[in-house]
């Protein structure tokens, strides 16, 4: 399917990312994300677009995430590969995905991400939600307490 | 050495841990709140539990009493309509299931449609207290007995399967409703999806086997009547509900929430009329509508 745009070569935007490593990225997947697409419009036509808080691992993966979304496969079957990835990555790639997403205004990618840890946190206890997410308890005895008492119902 | 895992919750912005928490069910939310502090706030947000509440929900506080429906917060509001709500001038419950977030609805007897319902020498409307209703109504006698519910499609949750439940009891005095058997059935529009047939009283004591003797071959000859043309005519019985009432199911529909069905209008009803009997002590509370679980 690819014959027609082959022929005449792609416009190309140059990201780079917190650590100063360049990335060359088909305009269409690039335009997923509407902050690069603002950032686009700000700056004038072949500069470099700066992207200080997203590093060249989640960047890379991000692009790819967006290159996939952009092809002819169906966005069903693409979701379900990147569902699946997201769910076996560690935990700091899969956060460190969403702050970019979210920094990056890709709503496909931050739903998708946010649906992951969603899904990771059903059916546990509180107990539980720390322990999967290293989470420190800062609430005092005395407030935990008061919350369980209030939300009894959700421990049948 | 091991690296350390560094992300959690503490790291995302707020509207970041909002869209997980409203992608979880409100029963991981609630319990997402004992985990620690940054949690406990983002499970009160209004857009967390905004994304739990029916799309329609502005129409169904402006179908409630004000007074009755007081909240500040959206949590506040799932769980006042968790608890049930009476709209419609309290002629109808209106439910949320706290896990599902799915809807329900009663429809009280002032709610449906029964034959000479006004007329005093059939039917009696009574306060009682065990109704959450202001009134249900009492057949004293009728021979002819139908009564039907209906309720807009859209009004229920999209993509779900609703069971119909006529609420009722049969008080002491009750004669004539088992000698035959009731005929339930559930309409879409003009389309028939459920059509069944059953009896309403559970006890077979004395009284129904004194009444079997004497009507036996007409009883025969009339329930042969009712199910004629019905491929599958299993006759069950009513089952017990927490709040003392009894309910038959009445029959089940999927409401689908595509356009189409958005104004088709469902109805739900109960009918003896080919017994020609009198009967009486049916006690209508309404017609219950809620998904299956």
């Amino acid at each position: 399917m690819a014959s027609s745009s082959t022929s005449e070569q792609k416009k190309k935007i140059r990201l780079k990312s917190a650590d100063n490593e360049l990335f060359d990225v088909d305009e269409d997947a690039a335009l997923q994300s509407e902050t690069i697409k603002n950032l686009l419009q700000e700056i004038s036509g072949d500069q470099i677009v700066p992207l200080p808080n997203v590093t060249s691992k989640i960047l890379a993966k991000v692009i790819e995430y967006c290159s996939n979304m952009c092809e002819l496969d169906p966005i069903i079957s693409v979701n379900k590969q990147w569902e699946s990835f997201f769910k076996n990555c560690d935990q700091d790639t899969l956060f460190d995905t969403i702050l970019a997403a979210n920094y990056l205004s890709i709503k496909s990618l931050l739903d998708l991400t946010c649906k992951c840890v969603a899904d990771m946190m059903k059916g546990k206890t509180p107990e539980e939600i720390r322990e999967k997410f290293h989470i420190v308890n800062d609430l005092t005895s005395e407030e935990e307490a008061k919350i369980r008492a209030e939300i009894s119902w959700a421990f049948e | 050495m091991k690296k350390m895992v560094m992300m959690n919750f503490s790291e995302l912005p707020e509207d970041c841990v909002s869209t997980i928490l409203s992608l979880c069910s409100p029963q991981d939310v609630c319990r997402s709140a004992a985990a620690c502090s940054e949690l406990r706030s983002a499970a009160e947000l209004d857009c967390v539990w905004e994304s739990f509440l029916p799309v329609d929900y502005h129409e169904i506080i402006s179908r409630a009493d004000p007074s009755l429906l007081k909240f500040r917060t959206k949590k506040e509001l799932f769980f006042l309509f968790c608890n049930s709500v009476l709209i419609d001038g309290g002629n109808k419950i209106f439910n949320l299931d706290r896990f599902s977030g799915l809807k329900s609805y009663v429809l009280s007897a002032r709610d449906l449609s029964i034959a000479w319902a006004n007329a005093p020498l059939y039917w009696s409307w009574k306060n009682s207290p065990d109704s959450r209703f202001k009134e249900n109504v009492e057949l004293r006698t009728t021979s002819w007995l139908e009564i039907h519910g209906y309720l807009k499609m859209k009004m229920l949750s999209p993509r779900t399967t609703y069971g119909a439940y006529l609420i009722f009891k049969v008080s002491e005095r009750a004669y004539g409703l088992d000698i035959m058997p009731m005929e339930v059935s559930v309409k879409v529009d003009n389309d028939l999806v459920c059509h069944n047939t059953m009896y309403l009283r559970q006890d077979f004591g004395n009284k129904h086997h004194i009444q079997w003797l004497l009507y036996y071959n007409r009883t025969e000859i009339l329930t042969s009547r009712v199910n004629q043309g019905l491929d599958n005519s299993i006759l069950i019985h009513p089952g017990v509900r927490d709040d003392g009432w009894t309910e038959i199911e009445l029959g089940q529909f999927f409401c689908g929430g595509s356009c189409s069905d958005h104004n088709k209008v469902v109805k739900m009803s109960l009918m003896e009329i080919k017994g020609h009997h009198l009967k009486g002590g049916l006690i209508v509370e309404g017609i219950e509508i809620r998904p299956l679980h």
